[in-house]
This record gives C-alpha cells, sequence and structure tokens, in this order.
C-alpha cells in the first residue's frame, strides 16, 4: 500500500513517521525496476534527487507497522562513474549527498552473471552499509544448468540473500522481511572477495557458455541476412497498429469533443464567454488527450519490446548506420516511433545511455513527418498534385524527413554536440517474458507526465492563440452581418438557410480578418513572401505553432470553406477529389488582388515542405524541456528548425520560380 | 621463450568462431576501467559470437552473459588463444 506522502499534492503532511530509508542498487538489468514495482504494488512517482535534476522513482511501502522510503537509484557497474546518474546513486550510497544515506542497501544481483556482478557488491560492501542480496533471474540460470544456492551464497557473503523474481514478484514478502530486520543490524563489514573462487562454490558451471534458447533465438533475429527484414517487419507491424488501431480512439475523442462543444455551444450564450469555452477550452484540452492513444500504444509496444529483450537487438543490428551519423543504435526506436508522434518518441529516447547521443537524438526526432503532419499534405496533394503524382511526392517528402534529420545529427555531433565518441557497451539479455504490471506501470507514468505538461505549457500557449484569433470583435462587423442576415427573403426555406449559413461563415471570415492574430499574419507576410505565402497561409502558420494540425481550420475560416470537410484532409482520398467546393477548391481558386492564383503546386510544395520541417508543436518542445531539463535545447529545437523550414521553403518557391515552375497547373 | 601463437592480440581482430582468454585492458581511462567492469579481467574466457550486418558491433560471450562492443572499445582487450576446454 502507499502511504499518503507519496501522493502530493497540498495537503498536510501527517507528522513523519520515522521512515526507513531503503536504497535499491545494482547494474542497469539486473531488475531493480520491476522489483521496485512488485514491491510498493503501486505506480511508482518519479521524484528529483535534492540537489540535482536526476530523476528517479521512489515507493512507500508500510511493512509490519515499519514506513519504508524504497528508493530506486540509478544503474552502476561500479562505484567509479561515468555519468551524472551513476553519480548520484553512489554519492547516495556513501551517504554524502543532500538526499540522505541509506539505512539498508538491497543490492539487485543477476544469477547469470555472477562473478560481474560479485566484484560490483565487493566495492558496494566497502561502504560499510547494511547490505542485503535479492537474488535475480535464478530461474533462468537454472534453466541454464546453472543454479545459484542462494544460501551458501549467504553463507560466503555473510549478508542475507533472497531469492526474488523480478517478473512474477515471487519471493518479495521474504525480501520486505529481510529488510526490515537488516535495519536493526550491524552494518556489513568492508571485506575483500574472491569473486571467482566464490562463485564457482555456489553456482555450478558458473561461467559456463551456455547454448540456451536465448542464442537459438538470437540465430534468427540477428542473423547476417534476415535480421535486418525481420526489424523492419517488427517496425512496420507496430506502425500499423499505432496508425490503425489508434484511428477509433482519436475518432472517438474528436467526436466527444465536437459533441461537449454542441452542448456548450446550445447551452452558452454567443460571445466570448461561448467562445472561450468551445474554442479555447474545449478544443484545448480536446487537442492534447487527442495525443493519449497513439503514445499509450507506442509507449505499451516500446516497453514490450524493451522488456523483452529484443530491443537491445535492434540496437545491435543498426548501430553502425546511426553511428555513422553521429547518433547511436539505440536512438532508432526515438526516430521510429516519431513518425507516428515525436512527444512518445522524445519520452522513450531515455534508453540511450550516452548524453550526447541522446541529446542529438531528441532534437532531430520531431524532423521525422508525424500523424498530424499527413492532414496538411494531403490537402495539398490533393488540390494541387495530379492523382498518379500524389503517392510520390508523398513519399517524397518523408523521405526528405529523414535525410534532414541525419544531416542535423550529423552536423550537431561536430558541433555544439561533439565529444569523444561514445562507448558500446550494451548487454544482450536473456529473452523473457514481460511484465504486464511492469510495462503498465510505464505507460502511466508516460500518460501522466504528458497529461501534466499538457496542461500547463500547451495549453496556455493554445489559449493565447484563441485570444489572438478572437478579439478585437468590434460590433460593427456584427451589426452589418445581421443586417444583412435580416433582409435574407424567407429565412426559413431551405435556399435561406443556405444563405444565412453563407453569412456566418463570412462574419467569422471578417472576425479572423481583423483580429490580433491576422494583423500579426500580415506583419510578419514579408517574411514568408519569399516563400511564396500570402497573408492567410502566414496567419495559418501562426495559428498552427501550437499544433500544426490547426493550419486546417485556420485556412477552412480564411478561405471561407467554412468547416473543413473532413474528406479533404482524410488519406483515403488523397487520390480522389471530385468534390467542385471545399478546401480543396478554394486553396485552387484563390486569387490576390492582382487577379493572379496566390496557389499554386509550387507555392503547395513549399508549404509543405515548410510544415515537414518546421517546430510546430508545443507538446514536442515540452516534451523536451522534460526530457533535457532544461529550456536550452527546446529553444534550440524550435530555432532551428523554424529556420531551417524557412530557408528550405524559400530556397525550393525562389530556385522553382526561376525555372519557371511558379504558375500553371500541375 | 615467447610462442609467437600465444603473442597478445587485440579482440576486435578476430573473427566470429574464436574462444579467447583475456591477458590485458589496455589503457587507465574511463573505457578501460568500463571494461574491466563488464567482465573483462585477466583470465575472463571470452566467445566471439556474431558481428552485426553492418560489420560492426560484435557479439561477445563472457562470464555466461551476452555483450556487444564496438571495434574502437574490442581493441582495447588483449588476449591469447583460450586453453582447450569444454
Amino acid at each position: 500500500m502507499t502511504a499518503p506522502a507519496s501522493k502530493g499534492g497540498p495537503r498536510a503532511i501527517p507528522s513523519p513517521a520515522p521512515a526507513l530509508v531503503v536504497a535499491f542498487a545494482g547494474r542497469q538489468n539486473a531488475g531493480k525496476t520491476s522489483l521496485l514495482m512488485h514491491l510498493s504494488g503501486s505506480i511508482q512517482k518519479p521524484v528529483n534527487f535534492p540537489g540535482s535534476s536526476v530523476e528517479r522513482t521512489e515507493a512507500h511501502v508500510v511493512h509490519r507497522d515499519v514506513l519504508l522510503r524504497l528508493v530506486d537509484l540509478p544503474g552502476i557497474a561500479s562505484l567509479h562513474t561515468v555519468s551524472p546518474d551513476e553519480a548520484i546513486a553512489v554519492e547516495f550510497l556513501r551517504g554524502g549527498g543532500q538526499a540522505g544515506r541509506a539505512d539498508v542497501v538491497c543490492v539487485a544481483v543477476d544469477a547469470c552473471k555472477l562473478t560481474v556482478e560479485l566484484k560490483l557488491l565487493e566495492e558496494i560492501m566497502s561502504l560499510g552499509l547494511r547490505v542485503i542480496i535479492a537474488l535475480t533471474k535464478n530461474d533462468v540460470a537454472t534453466r541454464e544448468g546453472r543454479p545459484v544456492d542462494a544460501a551458501a551464497l549467504g553463507r560466503e557473503l555473510q549478508v542475507p540473500v533472497i531469492e526474488v523474481n523480478a517478473a512474477t514478484g515471487a519471493g518479495k514478502t521474504e525480501l520486505l522481511n529481510a529488510i526490515a530486520a537488516a535495519a536493526s543490524s550491524i552494518p556489513t563489514a568492508a571485506r575483500a572477495l574472491a569473486p571467482d573462487a566464490i562463485a564457482r562454490s555456489v553456482q555450478p558451471n558458473v561461467d559456463r557458455v551456455v547454448h540456451s534458447r536465448t542464442d537459438r533465438i538470437d540465430a534468427v533475429l540477428l542473423h547476417p541476412i534476415f535480421g535486418l527484414p525481420i526489424l523492419g517487419a517488427i517496425v512496420f507491424g507496430i506502425f500499423q497498429l499505432i496508425f490503425s488501431g489508434a484511428d477509433p480512439f482519436i475518432t472517438a475523442i474528436e467526436t466527444g469533443q465536437g459533441a461537449i462543444g454542441d452542448a456548450i455551444t446550445s447551452l452558452v450564450p454567443d460571445g466570448a464567454v461561448q467562445s472561450f469555452l468551445v474554442d479555447g477550452l474545449v478544443n484545448g484540452v480536446g487537442s492534447i488527450v487527442v495525443f493519449l492513444p497513439q503514445i499509450i500504444m507506442l509507449v505499451a509496444l516500446v516497453s514490450l519490446l524493451e522488456a523483452s529483450g529484443y530491443m537491445a537487438r535492434a540496437s545491435f543490428l543498426l548501430d553502425r548506420a546511426l553511428s555513422r551519423v553521429g547518433l547511436s543504435g539505440r536512438s532508432f526506436v526515438p526516430m521510429a516511433s516519431s513518425f507516428a508522434c515525436a512527444v512518445p518518441g522524445i519520452l522513450s529516447a531515455r534508453i540511450i545511455d550516452d548524453e550526447r547521443d541522446r541529446i542529438a537524438t531528441i532534437v532531430t526526432a520531431p524532423l521525422m513527418s508525424c500523424s498530424a503532419r499527413l492532414p496538411v499534405y494531403v490537402v495539398l496533394i490533393g488540390a494541387f498534385f495530379a492523382p498518379s503524382a500524389a503517392g510520390i511526392v508523398l513519399f517524397s517528402i518523408y523521405v526528405m524527413g529523414i535525410l534532414v534529420a541525419a544531416l542535423v545529427a550529423w552536423l550537431l555531433r561536430r558541433t555544439v554536440l561533439r565529444g569523444p565518441h561514445s562507448a558500446l557497451m550494451m548487454e544482450l539479455p536473456v529473452y523473457q517474458r514481460p511484465s504486464a504490471r511492469v510495462i503498465a506501470g510505464q505507460v502511466w507514468i508516460a500518460v501522466r507526465e504528458f497529461l501534466v505538461l499538457a496542461g500547463t505549457v500547451i495549453f496556455a500557449t493554445a489559449l493565447i492563440i484563441w485570444l489572438l484569433s478572437y478579439y478585437p470583435r468590434p460590433a460593427a462587423i456584427h451589426a452589418e452581418f445581421e443586417a444583412q442576415r435580416a433582409a435574407v427573403a424567407a429565412p426559413d426555406s431551405p435556399d435561406g438557410a443556405e444563405q444565412i449559413e453563407r453569412l456566418d461563415a463570412a462574419e467569422n471570415t471578417a472576425y479572423l480578418e481583423q483580429s490580433w492574430l491576422a494583423d500579426a499574419g500580415r506583419a510578419i507576410q514579408p517574411v514568408f513572401a519569399l516563400a511564396g505565402f500570402d497573408w492567410r497561409v502566414s496567419v495559418g502558420i501562426l495559428a498552427a505553432f501550437p499544433a500544426r494540425e490547426l493550419i486546417i481550420p485556420t485556412l477552412g475560416i480564411l478561405y471561407s470553406a467554412g468547416d473543413v470537410d473532413p474528406g479533404d484532409y482524410d488519406l483515403a482520398e488523397l487520390e480522389t477529389d471530385h468534390r467542385e467546393t471545399g478546401l480543396r477548391a478554394r486553396l485552387r481558386e484563390s486569387t490576390g488582388p492582382d487577379g493572379e492564383a496566390t496557389f499554386t503546386p509550387l507555392v503547395a510544395l513549399s508549404l509543405m515542405i515548410f510544415f515537414a520541417l518546421c517546430s510546430q508543436c508545443m507538446a514536442t518542445l515540452a516534451a523536451i524541456r522534460r526530457e533535457t531539463r532544461s529550456w536550452r535545447w527546446p529553444v534550440f529545437t524550435f530555432t532551428y528548425m523554424t529556420v531551417l523550414a524557412w530557408l528550405a521553403a524559400v530556397a525550393v518557391y525562389q530556385i522553382g520560380s526561376a525555372l519557371g515552375l511558379g504558375t500553371g497547373g500541375a | 621463450m615467447p610462442n609467437p601463437s600465444h603473442e597478445p592480440v587485440s579482440l576486435a581482430s578476430l573473427r566470429p568462431g574464436a574462444s579467447v582468454e583475456v591477458v590485458r585492458v589496455d589503457g587507465e581511462d574511463v573505457l578501460a576501467r568500463r571494461l574491466v567492469d563488464h567482465g573483462f579481467w585477466p583470465g575472463t574466457r571470452v566467445d566471439v559470437v556474431r558481428r552485426a550486418p553492418f560489420g560492426d558491433p560484435t557479439q561477445y560471450r563472457l562470464r555466461g552473459f551476452r555483450l556487444a562492443l564496438r571495434k574502437s572499445e574490442a581493441a582495447r582487450i588483449f588476449v591469447v588463444p583460450a586453453p582447450a576446454g569444454p
């Protein structure tokens, strides 16, 4: 059970019980985190180590009336640290940090690599702490014909050794008992251990090279010829699942959002309050919640691959290709995930150990064309390119994103992220069945983090854009359209109703055309003119900075297309466009003051390239802020992507115009 | 007299299928320390399992687990042929 103190929030904390601080130490793959999840029986709350930005999980458990504060320390391979995370762990063990000192240290020891673990254990035992050992993965070692004798190991080391199963949670009660008992014992004395000798005495075939099930699976999955195609198939399958599997949920959220908006419209009188509730609040919340289906599915699938042991294999297969451009094999997951959505992609970059690799991955992942860009591509390709060319144009935009990301990563690693080539020492763990509880825990942590971040930064930005697009509201516009509506003959006839609907849409256009947002769009238009964009597209781009898909409804209003027909941006309708009206038609027909077409295939291409490269997603920037723990990288990402997008759009438009492609049809 | 066939060679130079024993890890830096932490200390038996499709990294088996190293890391580890064993 979880103590109230771990819930946080503005409640009075009861008088502090004498909590016993239990640190969980060990190597990265030893199973600490899932062990902790089993022990606490609940999802843990990530907390910062005091005085640092290193974030790790902590759980509170009451066992036999003793409050245990379980602290999951970052993985360490020795007391000689190389990363800030490891330094925090060791500082905590030494008791020199601001976070206090552990009363008991529970070291997770992987039975499959006992000699290596004993070497680390010797170092930890030299610190004069109360040490107990959680022996993990002994089931795997037993299957390999080399079970560790836990009791004998305990006798050799003179510390309690409890066998636990991090996947099923078996042995957790015994471990809690041992932790509670260890609290009153005397600290473990520092002692030299002889890892090889001890391991030999408690485990048959200690370092034996076993040809196990894992090796048989690896023979297929890491096959020199079939390994990469299998990886490709797995990635494709995940894509399919996310694209098609999340769709019904996304539709349901959008339907619900529409229904709530309609309900508010019918309950609240027209005006600023109604618009604020519907366009600001409901749409703001909706644009956040709509990300959840993809985040949940992707985080679940990525955790599944990670926990099963396959992710390390994927990194092994691709390390060479990715390290050429300054990334690492581990960058593959975040990059591939970002085709669906960069937010879970960036969250999944945590599996990259090397800090420079991780940052390079995080700041280039948003260049992968995410699913929110797709509607923009579909409208523009559908409107301006022949059906036969549609597929190849779409494909080229995706490929361009990948190439630009590779180029940017390569440049970053030679400039701001220059440093020694990262070392790769990656364990390929034994394949195992992932624990549903651990995966659910990881999904929940990601969802909660996203909602917290979305609830603040993203929501605030959406509100600012709403404010700018709504005000000012001159009464003159309303009076003018009221007069026109009153002048409609027979407003109840179908013909009259249609006229009124058109007047309503025109009124919305009139309001938006004189809004502060439009003023901003006109003010910035000279900058975008070089890329061929008129003031309306400029307004659309400004409105799309919180979330890029917002350009569709904005252009809908500015081009007087009213509510945009979903068929205009549905991928299934990319190559079919029978409509004489609607957004695609309006874009084709639009003309400037001089009667020239404002939109040509060249402008459409330039706009698509702008959208492919531009940083128009507050959620992504907030995720970068969260994962890099500084404002530096979100600001950097926003700046480089926006500048790059502008340069590329201008280059395409100017070169295309010079070649005489600026006018004419597709 | 030094036997030429037992002159230590770098682990990076070996092909999959080789079975060797660690003699030393070169250098005093963090990387060398890390390699020792991961089990490459003198006397450790290492099997070269396979290379990745693009030729790097390489999978090794040692001390009962599997580890991938790039050539740049494996080049620090010096080995001699393992005595014939199980």
